[in-house]
Formats: structure tokens, C-alpha cells, sequence
């Protein structure tokens, strides 16, 4: 019902669901308009440049095809999807190992109200210390830290194996940090009011609400270490992707086909079976 | 069993406690004082400072001004040792219960005992589960809450009846000197109730103070000692016959007098299933059909 007030004004139209017209949005738009042309220069891109030089893209897609299913191929392809499935598992179950310490200390403790300044402080210490660990283990893309590795290692898989121990243990030590900070915590408070220390709060508090989303983001880590461990090869640190690299290297194609269906196929089966595991964790 | 050294707590005063959130003053000026052994209800609309009380006389909030003192002793200058002693003898029930779910009923109750684990025990019993003795304590107070057949049973999988049971066995095998009862009734059953209410009813014979929060005036009527709060401060401390209707208009003026404050979130006491029918006090006197200890 229109009340008298809003009859006595023209009707204002409501409008579509896209914005009006502003000077700001304006604005916005030439912005985005500009720094995506700005890009084009940048990065020589030319969707022009793939059609034409048909010839090159061709060869290499027909030389794709069929894909190389000889023994030695389906060996070599055998070894590298072990590799990479044997590298993302350590890496993950390692780096959960070190993340577990470093999300513990890197957890916001309960503090007494009341308490002295310095108290908090020294209380202080070992969660900066491990968070700012975690960052650093984080921060740097694993494909570096393989790098580093296989400089002071040489190649092969093992140095591959840590740089994704290294990786996952930042990754989950801030993340395992805050499904800790993020539990309910009126029956943590609880406990602390009844006078439980903070390793008390920690084991009978926040851990047992916290265990299920660890394993759930452990698997996550899984997932994700065998997406990096295919392409931690390219810098000699072993897995599948050294011998995606040697075969693109003798313009093998036909192999390089069979590495990287088999890549896919891999990658899939991880996802789905972390995804189905995650899903009964849930239910 | 408390440690040595450790002198019971069981009575409590407060001496012109101001808190303050931002501008808002929770409590303002508020004295009170509890003597040990004694049960008193604390009554008052909701934003009256009920629970504000509460976190008081556990230290989980500062104090703007004022001194609170527990069995004797100034709550908010000992060091942390001695709160820990200290905490280990105040026993909370809350009404959202409290409880870990995905620990077992059991382990919920034998965390009554986590404030006097030392760091060895407690990684023990992480990996072991609670000792002989205190595995015997767990299972003697889930029997007399009528929950040992759930020792085991994961906690977000009992009933909230069940829980608050379950909370009130953790209380049990905690053993405290003095008992903080947030609105204990406002979600659950009459038959937890019942349990609950004969559970407070033993402590307190077995030497406990009792404070405890409750929406409900006729409840509270039954405690032989009301105290009510209105913002932040106390506007009336006596025995319930002193409660007068006009009393309680102004204790609870712009509220419906013994309306639940914060809406049954139990389905299973939807239509607000109160204790009306019970008589706390009576039971919490002994009078009432307990057994005689």
C-alpha cells in the first residue's frame, strides 16, 4: 500500500541489478581497461601467433599421437608416477609432523586477566617464533625450495621429497594454527576456569576439536603436493616430471603423451580419493 | 584432592565491584558477600550483570574498580599459581553445558581433575585414559547421574539432557568447594533437572557454597536466600519472603517477571519446560524423599 508521503514524489525506478552509471565505476572500469592492455604489451600477448604458427603446434600435437605405450615408455612412465605418488605422501606426512609443534606454539594461549605485561610477553616469544618460521617455510613456492635442495643435495627425488616437507610444514603449520585458534572456545575457557594449564587446555580443549579438520587438511596438503610434485622434475628434483623434461627435451613426444595422460590419471585419482575420505571425516 | 597448602575455598565477597565493557558498566559498586556452606539464587532481567558476576569470581574478566576476595583471599592480586589452586576449587555448571564433544562421556567427567594434573599426567592420560582411581571416580559419579552405561559413548552423540548430566559429573569428580550454577535449568529436561538439582543439593551437604543464576522467580523462591541484580548492582538481598510482587516489578521493570531471558534452544524444551513443579530448596535441604548421608 502506497502511503500518501511516496505518492506525492515521482516514482523513482528501481533499475536492473548492474550498477548506474557513476563517475566512480566509471573511473574503475577504465582502470581495469587500461592495466589489461598495459598487460597485453607487456606479455607480447597474440592469440594470432598460435593460429598462424600452425605448423610448429601441429607438429607437436601429431607427434602426440598415437602415444608411446612401448615397455620401456610404460616403465619409465610406471617409475615416475611412483615417484611423484611416494614424494607427495612423504612430503605431506612430514610436513604435518613439523607443522603440528610450530601450530601449537604458534596458537594464542589463554592468559590470566590480570596477569603482568612481561608475563604476556615472555608468553609471546614462542608464537612469534613459530609463526614467523611458518611464514618463511610458506612464503617461498616449493619449485624453490626444490631448487635450493638439489643445489645442496644434487638431483633426484629425495631433494624433491623435502622441499614439499618444507612447503606443506609452512602451509599446514598456519593452517593447522587456525583451525586451533578457531574451535569453540567456551569449553576451552571452561577448563581454564577450572584451573587447567596450557598444556591442559591444549590436549582435553582444543586438540580433540580440532583433530578432524587436521586430517581434512592434511589429505588437502596430499592433494596439492602431487599437482607440485609433477612439476618439481623440471628443476632435477625428481618425479615425473624429470622424465616429462628429458622427453620434450629429445622431442619425444609420443612418450611425452603417455607421461602426461598418465600425469592427469594420477592427479584425478588422488583428488578423488583424498575428496571421498574428507567426506566421510565430515559425516 | 586439592594440593598442599591449598586452604578450601568457599565463601566469597565483593567490595564495590565496577567492571566495564567499553563505556557499558556490567557491575557498578556491587557488594556482596557469601558465607561459606551457604546457597543463594541471583535473579535479575537479562543485561542485569548475572553473568557478569559470574566471570568475576572465576577472574575472566578485570575489575574497573573495586576488591573481590575468595576464601579470604584478594582474587585479583595472587599470582597465577595460586588461582590455578584456587580455580581448582570453584566447579562451574553453565547452561550451554560446556563439554568437549568429541571426547567420550567419560573423559568429559575426568577433566573435573584437570587443574591438578601435573604435565606427565596429563600426556598419560591423553594416551592411556584417567588412572585406576580416578577412572573409579568418573564411573561412581556417571552412576549417580544415571549415565554409566554412556562412559564411552561420544558426547555430541548423547542427548542434551545427557549432557548437562554429564557436566554436572565433571563437577562431581572435580569436587569444589564452591559451586557457580549459570542457569543450569534453562535447557534441559525435568528429569536432568531433578538430577541436577539433587547432585547441587549433595555438594552443598558436603560442605559446598551454592550460587546460582536462574530466570525463573519461583524457582529462585525455593533458595532460601535471593539476591537480584539490576544493573550492575544489588536491589535486593533477603530471604524470597521478602520478594514481594512490587519488589519484583521493580527488579525486572520492563520485563515480564520469571520470562526466560535467552529462548530454550533445546528442542526438548520447547514450550519452556520449567521446574516449576519440583522444590529445589526443599530437596537442596534434604527434606525431600534424598537419601540420608
Amino acid at each position: 500500500m502506497a502511503s500518501p508521503h511516496a505518492e506525492g514524489r515521482p516514482g523513482k525506478e528501481i533499475g536492473g541489478a548492474i550498477p548506474r552509471f557513476s563517475w566512480k565505476s566509471s573511473l574503475v572500469i577504465l582502470v581495469v581497461l587500461g592495466a589489461t592492455g598495459w598487460s597485453v604489451v607487456g606479455t607480447g600477448f597474440n592469440l594470432l601467433e598460435l593460429l598462424t604458427s600452425g605448423d610448429p603446434v601441429g607438429r607437436f600435437l601429431s607427434g602426440m599421437f598415437p602415444p608411446d605405450l612401448s615397455g620401456a615408455a610404460l616403465q619409465a612412465t610406471g617409475t615416475g608416477i611412483m615417484e611423484t605418488f611416494q614424494m607427495s605422501l612423504l612430503g605431506a606426512i612430514i610436513g604435518s609432523i613439523v607443522a603440528f609443534p610450530l601450530a601449537a606454539l604458534g596458537t594464542r594461549q589463554n592468559v590470566l586477566v590480570g596477569s603482568s605485561r612481561t608475563y604476556r610477553a615472555l608468553l609471546s616469544i614462542p608464537y612469534h617464533l613459530s609463526r614467523f618460521l611458518t611464514n618463511v617455510f610458506r612464503s617461498v613456492p616449493d619449485i624453490l625450495w626444490a631448487l635450493i635442495f638439489v643445489v645442496a643435495l644434487g638431483l633426484g627425488p629425495f631433494p624433491g621429497t623435502l622441499a614439499l616437507a618444507v612447503h606443506s610444514a609452512g602451509v599446514l603449520g598456519k593452517l593447522y594454527g587456525e583451525t586451533l585458534e578457531a574451535v569453540p572456545s567456551r569449553p576451552v575457557n571452561a577448563l581454564h576456569s577450572t584451573g587447567a594449564s596450557g598444556l591442559g587446555l591444549f590436549l582435553f580443549g582444543r586438540l580433540p576439536q580440532a583433530m578432524s579438520g587436521f586430517t581434512s587438511l592434511t589429505l588437502y596438503m596430499w592433494e596439492s603436493n602431487i599437482r607440485s610434485a609433477t612439476i618439481l622434475g623440471f628443476v632435477g628434483a625428481g618425479g615425473i616430471g624429470q622424465q616429462i623434461l628429458v622427453s620434450m627435451q629429445l622431442f619425444n613426444y609420443s612418450r611425452l603423451a603417455t607421461l602426461v595422460a598418465a600425469t592427469v590419471v594420477l592427479v584425478l585419482l588422488v583428488d578423488r580419493l583424498s575428496a571421498a575420505i574428507r567426506k566421510r571425516l565430515v559425516n | 584432592m586439592p594440593d598442599e597448602g591449598n586452604k578450601p575455598v568457599r565463601g566469597f565477597a565483593l567490595e564495590g565491584v565496577t567492571v566495564r565493557f567499553g563505556r557499558v558498566e556490567a557491575l557498578k559498586d556491587l557488594n556482596l558477600s557469601v558465607e561459606p556452606g551457604e546457597q543463594a539464587a541471583v535473579i535479575g532481567a537479562s543485561g542485569a550483570g548475572k553473568s557478569t558476576l559470574f566471570n568475576v569470581l572465576t577472574r575472566n574478566v578485570p575489575l574497573a574498580a573495586g576488591r573481590v576476595t575468595v576464601g579470604g583471599r584478594d582474587l585479583f592480586a595472587m599470582p597465577a599459581r595460586e588461582l590455578k589452586a584456587v580455580r581448582r576449587q570453584v566447579g562451574l555448571v553453565h547452561q550451554a553445558y560446556n563439554l568437549i564433544p568429541q571426547l567420550s562421556v567419560g573423559m568429559n567427567a575426568a577433566l573435573g581433575e584437570i587443574g591438578s594434573m601435573s604435565n606427565l599426567r596429563l600426556i598419560k592420560t591423553l594416551l592411556l585414559g584417567p588412572d585406576a582411581g580416578l577412572t573409579a571416580r568418573v564411573s561412581g559419579a556417571l552412576d549417580r547421574l544415571g549415565l554409566g552405561e554412556q562412559i564411552r559413548t561420544r558426547t555430541a552423540d548423547v542427548s542434551g539432557g545427557q549432557q548437562q548430566r554429564a557436566a554436572v559429573a565433571r563437577l562431581l569428580v572435580q569436587s569444589p568447594g564452591l559451586v557457580l550454577a549459570d542457569e543450569p535449568f534453562a535447557a534441559v529436561d525435568p528429569v536432568t533437572t531433578d538430577r541436577v538439582i539433587e547432585t547441587l543439593a549433595e555438594l552443598n551437604r558436603e560442605g559446598a557454597t551454592l550460587l546460582i543464576n536462574l530466570h525463573d522467580v519461583e524457582v529462585a523462591r525455593r533458595f532460601p536466600r535471593v539476591v537480584a541484580l539490576r544493573e550492575g548492582g544489588v536491589v535486593f538481598d533477603g530471604p524470597p519472603e521478602q520478594l514481594t510482587e512490587e519488589r519484583l516489578g521493580e527488579i525486572y521493570a520492563g520485563e515480564t517477571p520469571g520470562s526466560v531471558e535467552r529462548g530454550p534452544e533445546d528442542p526438548e524444551v520447547s514450550g519452556g519446560v520449567t521446574p516449576r513443579k519440583q522444590d529445589p530448596a526443599r530437596r537442596l535441604e534434604g527434606r525431600d524423599g534424598l537419601p540420608a548421608r
